[in-house]
């Protein structure tokens, strides 16, 4: 069985990214076989390591690195060690960085839980290392990082990462790379600097006498020429020597049979492999033979490729032997890895065809014993795609294509699935996989193809499970709300026949499920249910599975805020969205990135319109499972409020212009639409046809409401428009985004009639609503009538700071005026003081703080007013009228 | 691409196996493997498959079509 992380007393992962549980052995120094000869020399170069940041040991296959390395950290006193065996070829960074935090805590490196965790497997976030390289640098004493078979790493990213990690953390982290091939360090800097220790494959080589004594722990007594000859012939690799040693021990002349071996001209590890196998009885032959497909192994699994049950004894024997076998530790074991390719050569030739059958075994023992992701690995050797798609159905890990962590890995495991795979969990696995694209069409083929095998041989309950949620997908991405209910109704009934373990160890899938149909709600404008089921997801336990999900809700969540007029609320969902992403380490921008767009329509609220552009321009790339018609409506109406702001009415009646392919017609969606294409035609002067625009959209909606009043405005009927509004009364059930909308509109009217006092009035509550909100943009788009107002003296204390330049002057006799972020009550304080002239220390001290957080006040002070220094900070503070 | 993969010793059949689409001579104490290469990718594969086999490449060249 795989041994588990077991102490899970800390807030610390205990899986890695794929979800499954850390595996000890990968962390553990690897054991010296007693027959182990230490070799001072190379201990002395290696003590170099301390003294250098980066640390290469090089050489072939076999050569003795792994083992030099060991037996060298386990003689380092007192120094924190964190070993980590780099797992098979094609890990991403994601897991690479999980697996290495995780070594440094195994080690004993404290980490605070809050550096990160990388929640998909094939990315992590830069601030992860940021925030490595800092704990490391300020560490008192160094810890030594060990990575073996680091040539297993491929990802050209991971060496840059690692690079990184390595020049930051300064003489924190001492490296070691254990590898086969150069790595992709750039060495030469290193080692221009004098900052690299080089072990390579010349230096590992044995000598004469090394190889005398080698072969002495080995019982064998040689003649010099004879161990001057065998380590020619092996060029004293070690390996080749201790096969040797192996085979000559079995043979009844040890002599002879080097001689052998000296005359013989094959390659050296064929050679010697081959003598050594045959000297095995057949059963632990056929063993070794049949185990060379394993990477880790217990004597169970290998019983299992067998049919016998004889594992444990051979293995016992085989690992005290020292031939081929290495035990590592809690009944695992694993094949050297230059022996397993050769045994698999072997297998192939003496077992022709077996290879599938024993990877079908493999893969049926692994699923037994909760091994998903090896299990679906060996299913995928096998070819045998009924049973890798059904393990991955009935294990109710379909959300896998969609959550991050593992969607790419799965993604290509099927990827080679072919098209003659039939049965329900194929076709379970390509709707998620077509879905996962958005390939609406194609996804709800394969899926009616599911659901039509699952009536005929009544499916599983997982794989009925599964099916209600690419149900919900599916409907969510093409807009069909009543859909999704009913699918989210059919999987309620569902999760009762699933066993509670399965939905325990696949949050995804819930998380997932409640996001398609919050957000197919609010697609179809109930606000409150799609609340309610966002929610549920956005408050649920912070988890690497459920990032994506939990980000697009906290999004979504947002965007209602938004569209409720809550500019304030909205920003902060979205920012709680934006840290979820940063927090797992996901793709920036990840997920659906609707948190962006609502992040941008705030900034053109308040005509900050250079970072509407920038978040725009960022969240163009949106997780294809995700683009459903909430996002693509999102994005169309930004962008053209965005023209509209820039004074572009042409380029934002295109922009708004595409009609989304939804299934169900959405109110807000609809309603903003004709809004924002009124507003432009109203820009234009086409007043008629603003007014048809509007006529069709329903005044419930606060904010067509408010649209519609300004329109009739604009059409000379300013009595109509209040009217309308005093009928609807938007202010009631919108936040202030509507609300200051509908004062303007008030005032307005109320300056046509020539009613100077109450037009006042309504700008002063509109100007008092939305300073805390800082909404520039209604008061731009109000028109000139407002000037004046703006401009009186009276209003200045409710407009400087956020809205005017301070000096009473119209915005078109001046540059416009600065966007200024408002002074905290803190900060005013310091400013005062420090038009008094006082100096930084005498501020603290009247303000009972510490310089530095008068200093930090200062920076933020020059931040906000754009200025560099204490006397232009006075300046402008005083043209501000902040003084 | 048609490569020349020099390799040192003689390989027994099972290793031989392991390169099926390539051609292979013995000679004094060296085994030339040779053949269709389809691109970079797949030279790469199989100088990956020589060293995870522990074999000792003496010579790797272009040969002419």
């Amino acid at each position: 069985m795989t041994v588990l992380e077991g102490d899970g007393t800390s807030e610390e992962p205990l899986a890695d990214p794929h979800g499954d549980p850390f595996l000890r052995t990968r962390f553990a120094v690897p054991a010296r076989p007693v027959t182990y000869l230490r070799r001072e020399r190379l201990n002395r170069h290696l003590d170099e390591a301390l003294r250098t940041p980066l640390t290469m040991v090089n050489g072939s296959a076999g050569a003795g690195k792994t083992l030099l390395v060991a037996d060298w950290v386990e003689r380092l006193d007192g120094l924190p060690v964190a070993w980590l065996t780099t797992e098979a070829a094609g890990d991403g960074p994601g897991m690479f960085w999980a697996y290495l935090l995780r070594a440094l805590r195994t080690a004993g490196v404290a980490l605070p839980a809050d550096i990160g965790f990388p929640a998909d497997a094939n990315r992590v976030s830069p601030a992860l290392q940021a925030r490595l390289a800092a704990q490391l640098s300020v560490r008192e004493e160094p810890v030594v990082v060990v990575l073996d078979e680091f040539d297993r790493v491929t990802a050209p990213e991971i060496a840059e990462q690692l690079e990184f990690v390595l020049r930051h953390a300064g003489p924190g982290l001492r490296l070691v790379l254990v590898t086969r091939t150069e790595p992709l360090l750039p060495l030469h800097r290193y080692r221009a600097a004098g900052e690299l220790t080089e072990i390579r494959g010349a230096e590992l080589a044995f000598t004469a006498p090394e190889a005398a004594r080698l072969m002495e722990l080995h019982g064998l007594r040689l003649p010099p020429a004879a161990v001057r000859a065998l380590v020619e012939r092996t060029r004293g690799w070690a390996a080749g020597l201790r096969l040797s040693a192996l085979a000559a021990g079995q043979s009844p002349d040890a002599e002879a049979c080097l001689k052998e071996f000296e005359a013989d001209r094959s390659a050296i590890a064929d050679f010697l492999l081959a003598e050594v196998l045959k000297r095995q009885n057949a059963e632990t032959q056929d063993l070794l033979l049949r185990a060379g497909l394993l990477d880790r192994f217990c004597p169970d699994l290998a019983d299992a490729l067998t049919g016998r049950t004889d594992a444990a004894p051979i293995l016992e024997r085989l690992s005290r032997d020292n031939a081929f076998v290495e035990h590592l530790g809690h009944g695992l074991y694993r094949l050297h890895p230059l022996f397993a390719e050769i045994l698999r050569a072997h297998l192939r030739l003496r077992l022709p065809g077996l290879e599938p059958e024993l990877h079908r075994r493999a893969a049926d023992w692994l699923r037994r014993a909760g091994r998903l992701t090896e299990a679906l690995g060996h299913g995928a050797a096998a070819d045998d795609w009924e049973f890798t798609a059904g393990a991955l159905v009935d294990d109710l890990a379909i959300g896998q294509f969609f959550t991050g962590p593992r969607s790419d890995a799965v993604t290509g495991l099927f990827a080679r699935m072919g098209a003659g795979s039939t049965g329900p969990a194929p076709e379970l696995v390509r709707a998620a996989d077509r879905l996962a694209r958005c390939e609406i069409d194609d996804g709800l083929t394969h899926l009616r193809r599911a659901r039509h095998d699952l009536a005929e041989d009544d499916g599983t309950a997982a794989a009925r499970l599964s099916c209600a949620l690419l149900e919900a997908l599916a409907a969510r991405l093409s807009g069909a709300p009543e859909r999704a209910e009913d699918a989210a109704r059919e999987a309620q009934e569902l999760r009762n026949e699933v066993p509670a373990e399965l939905l325990e160890r696949h949050p995804e899938l819930t998380a997932l499920l409640l996001d398609h149909l919050g957000s197919a709600r609010l697609w179809a404008g109930r606000f409150e249910e799609a609340r309610d089921a966002l929610s549920t997801v956005a408050d649920s336990a912070p988890e690497a599975a459920t990032a994506l999900p939990r980000e697009d809700a906290l999004g979504r969540l947002a965007l209602i805020d938004h569209l409720d007029g809550w500019p304030g609320r909205a920003e902060r969902k979205a920012h709680a969205a934006l840290a979820e992403t940063e927090r797992f380490g996901l793709p920036q921008p990840s997920g659906s990135g609707v948190e962006r767009l609502v992040l941008a329509a705030v900034a053109i609220d308040r005509d900050e319109l250079g970072q509407a552009q920038a978040l725009l321009d960022t969240s163009a790339d949106a997780h294809p499972a995700m683009r459903d018609p909430v996002l693509a409506a999102g994005r169309a109406l930004t962008t053209a409020r965005l023209h509209l702001a820039r004074g572009e009415p042409g380029s934002a009646l295109k922009a708004v212009e595409p009609q989304l392919a939804a299934a169900a017609v959405s109110p807000w969606a609809r309603g903003q639409s004709a809004l924002v294409a009124a507003a432009a035609h109203l820009a234009e002067g086409r007043t008629d046809t603003a007014a048809s625009l509007l006529r069709d959209v329903s005044d419930e909606q606060p904010a067509c409401a408010v649209g519609a009043a300004r329109v009739r405005l604009a059409t000379g009927r300013a009595a109509d428009a209040v009217r309308l509004l005093d009928r609807t009364h938007p202010e009631r059930h919108a936040g202030p985004a509507v609300a200051v909308r509908a004062a303007l509109v008030r005032a307005q009217a109320a300056d046509e009639a020539g009613d100077a006092v109450a037009a006042r009035r309504l700008v002063v509550r509109a100007l008092a609503e939305a300073r805390r909100e800082r909404l520039r943009r209604p008061f731009r788009e109000a028109g000139p009538w407002i000037r004046p107002h703006l401009g009186s003296a009276s209003l200045h204390w409710l407009t400087t700071g956020w809205l005017a330049p301070g000096t009473g002057a119209t915005p078109h006799t001046q540059p416009p005026p600065p966007v200024v972020e408002e002074l905290s009550g803190r900060e005013h304080d310091v400013l005062r003081r420090l038009a008094l002239a006082m100096s930084t220390e005498e501020i603290a001290a009247d303000l009972y703080v510490s310089v530095n957080t008068v200093k930090t006040h200062l920076k933020s002070v020059y931040r906000k007013l754009s200025v560099n220094r204490r006397n232009e900070a006075v300046r402008r503070a005083r043209e501000l009228d902040l003084l | 691409m048609r490569y020349e993969i020099r390799v040192d010793g003689h390989l027994s059949e099972p290793l031989i196996k392991v390169f099926p689409e390539l051609d292979h001579v013995t000679m004094s104490g060296q085994t030339l493997l040779f053949g269709h290469v389809v691109d970079e990718a797949h030279l790469y594969g199989l100088l990956a498959r020589c060293q995870s086999l522990g074999l000792r490449i003496l010579e790797l060249r272009q040969a002419p079509e």
